[in-house]
């Protein structure tokens, strides 16, 4: 009765919310509903046959979850998920109380939470998922999240508590990922990406992971990916990548090595489910990107692609992405809210010599931090003159805008609120 | 005076570099090659050997994760930390930041009452106070007077030790806005000789030229035991950048 109250109100109160234009209504509802009962989510999946999925990691959740989503929906299934702002237990008890009906059934064959690195033990404490995808773990947000070791300690920690018949996907290439794999009872399968290794850095800093998960001994790489990535063994107590890995799928939608870790991901879960290939294919041929994952706009008749960039690992691997498209025109924009992170040391680890070796590039930079970023760019030797620094959003992509070629594309690389600030002017929409 | 060099030591690159500490190295690096003095960086990880230490004139270190600084305080343990203590007592600059400023103390007390033995170099020491009390984090701005002249550093603060200094060494300065060494004396980092410890990330020198030439100054003048005049550098994008946090941190955000 009382779950039956609460789905009732809450659905109302999203509408309120949406109608009067206070937001989406993807995280309210199920603040109040855990207010009102702290077993709601456990109460609403108790009799379920859903079955859940879980996509937990740094870079990738909302590109991943959306690529599943989108072919199971291809399957015929019908499926349900959370919104990428909403990744913490109350986005995750709204996204549940919008989709039950008063009869607390849920309308769905499937649902997909993107959970947050923070919150994932505690989801496990009130959901029990058939499935985990374990994408990757970098440093991010250090200010707000903490080390990568403790949440890969709690990680393990919940993944002990979990029935024996759980499913991980995880990703072999990351060597702290694939030891969750090796130390957990459950049921692994692998993903990873089989590509021409790059080489090292001189000065190989700021790796997050490259000892050995289990000994602490430095890792062996026949091929480095990026970050800690790639094929790795540890010299000393043996602990080697996974061998059985799958490492292509038929069709990449979205450039980048980081997005074809996501798809291999995404199929080999999709494959797992039972989902037959010729429809795996034909879905990533029609997968369009989510809002400010590489998404398309046309502004004022020019082509524009806005890709997030939160950490070092996401920011370098969209760098590769556009430097393989040949990219001459790039708007890049850093702000240090609290959905960004207060610290934005994280540039001084990101390669931006790499995108000087550009033949021609023209570089605007904007946001709270542009000076940062200006100076970021100053010791990485870049000719000052051609740089356009704005502290303010509306002048710079105006600039950045008119000054791209008609038959060009301007690539905006930004942080997560800088993203949606960015896209709010280009569309004259607000998303969250 | 021609053909100048430095060699700068930068300990443990992969281990000890969590907050963007490549910035350091940078600043450092490019601040001598605009004068046209030459800069070499000297990485010297795990197995490094002490001698590798003895040749460097300038040495930086970052911090790190619990798990990398277990890793680096056993490899210190082969004769570079009484190479390196004999360095820093025959003026040899530095910067240590973070882990490596807790390091040259005398001992760390982990969140769990377990005491780790620093390098005790420095007189301070550092003490958790348990995983219940908030680490100490935020912008920070200090004020100093090392450089003979008031100036205000910025940076970015991320610690849950606590640190106190001893009466052998002396704050880099005093906090304006933010923590600082313990949240409750007002003092951030340390000073002795020509080393400087701060718990200052953000990458500390990028942003505070100044102080990045007063380390280079330093280096320079043990090497070549005269003082070398650094020519002026074009400073106005730094100036920005550190304006933007002092206004941010006025304004209360």
């Amino acid at each position: 009765m009382k779950n039956r109250i609460l789905i009732h109100q809450g659905k109302l109160l999203s509408r309120v919310i949406k109608s009067a234009n206070l937001g989406n209504g993807s995280t309210w509802p199920g603040h109040l509903a855990l207010q009102f009962n702290k077993n709601f989510i456990k109460d609403i999946l108790k009799n379920s046959k859903t079955i859940v999925i879980f996509v937990i990691g740094t870079n990738g959740k909302t590109t991943t979850t959306s690529l599943i989503a989108h072919i199971l929906q291809q399957a015929g299934k019908k499926v349900i998920q959370n919104s990428s702002g909403a990744n913490l237990l109350n986005g995750i008890a709204s996204t549940l109380l919008l989709n039950t009906s008063e009869s607390e059934q849920i309308a769905a064959d499937y649902i997909i939470f993107e959970i947050d690195e923070s919150t994932f033990p505690l989801a496990c404490q009130e959901i029990t998922p058939d499935v985990i995808i374990m994408l990757n773990l970098f440093r991010d947000q250090l200010d707000r999240y903490g080390e990568i070791n403790t949440i890969a300690l709690k990680w393990q920690e919940a993944l002990a508590a979990l029935p024996k018949d759980t499913q991980l996907i995880l990703n072999a290439d990351d060597p702290q990922i694939a030891y969750l794999g090796k130390k957990s009872p459950l049921n692994e399968l692998y993903f990873g990406v089989d590509e021409k290794g790059r080489k090292t850095p001189l000065i190989d800093h700021a790796s997050d992971s490259t000892y050995c998960p289990n000994c602490g001994e430095k890792l062996k790489y026949t091929k480095k990916y990026y970050s800690h990535l790639g094929v790795w063994s540890c010299p000393s107590c043996q602990l080697v990548r996974p061998t059985h890995v799958k490492t292509s799928s038929f069709f990449y939608p979205l450039d980048g090595m980081y997005n074809r870790y996501n798809t291999n991901a995404a199929t080999l879960l999709c494959s797992s489910l039972g989902v037959p290939d010729e429809i795996v294919k034909n879905s990533l041929g029609s997968f369009k990107p989510v809002f400010g994952r590489q998404e398309k706009i046309t502004f004022e008749g020019k082509n524009i692609e806005i890709i997030l960039a939160k950490n070092p690992a996401g920011m370098d691997q969209s760098i590769e992405a556009i430097m393989e498209k040949n990219a001459s025109n790039l708007l890049l924009l850093l702000n240090d809210r609290i959905a960004d992170g207060h610290d934005v040391s994280w540039i001084w680890d990101i390669d931006i010599e790499n995108l000087l070796t550009l033949p021609k590039i023209t570089l605007s930079l904007s946001g709270d931090r542009a000076y940062d970023l200006a100076l970021r760019f100053k010791y990485a030797e870049a000719d000052l003159s051609t740089l356009t620094i704005s502290d303010d959003l509306v002048t710079a992509i105006k600039g950045a805008v008119l000054a791209t070629p008609q038959n060009e594309t301007l690539y905006i690389l930004a942080t997560y609120t800088a993203m949606l600030d960015a896209r709010k002017i280009l569309t004259g929409k607000k998303i969250l | 005076m021609n053909n100048l060099s430095l060699t700068i030591g930068w300990l443990y690159p992969d281990l000890m570099s969590t907050y963007g500490d490549n910035g350091n190295i940078l600043s450092l690096q490019k601040r001598l090659e605009w004068r046209k003095i030459n800069a070499t960086i000297s990485p010297l990880s795990i197995g490094s050997k002490p001698q590798d230490l003895l040749s460097c004139d300038l040495i930086f270190m970052g911090g790190a994760q619990d798990k990398q600084q277990t890793i680096v305080s056993n490899d210190f343990k082969n004769g570079k930390a009484e190479t390196l203590s004999e360095m820093i007592e025959n003026n040899i600059t530095g910067l240590y930041i973070c882990g490596a400023y807790q390091f040259l103390g005398k001992y760390y007390k982990e969140a769990d009452g377990t005491i780790i033995d620093g390098m005790g170099i420095l007189d301070l020491y550092t003490e958790n106070p348990g995983t219940k009390t908030p680490r100490l984090i935020g912008n920070v701005a200090l004020q100093t007077t090392i450089f003979q002249k008031e100036l205000i550093i910025v940076g970015f603060e991320n610690h849950g030790g606590r640190t106190y200094l001893g009466e052998k060494v002396h704050a880099l300065g005093n906090v304006i806005k933010g923590y600082g060494n313990n949240g409750k004396d007002g003092t951030e980092g340390a000073m002795y000789k020509n080393t400087i410890g701060s718990y200052m990330h953000g990458p500390l020198l990028p942003k505070n030229p100044q102080l990045t030439d007063y380390l280079l100054g330093k280096a320079l003048e043990t090497k070549y035991k005269e003082k070398i005049e650094l020519s002026s550098l074009d400073d106005s994008i730094e100036e920005r950048a550190h304006e933007v946090i002092v206004r941010k941190l006025r304004s209360g955000v």
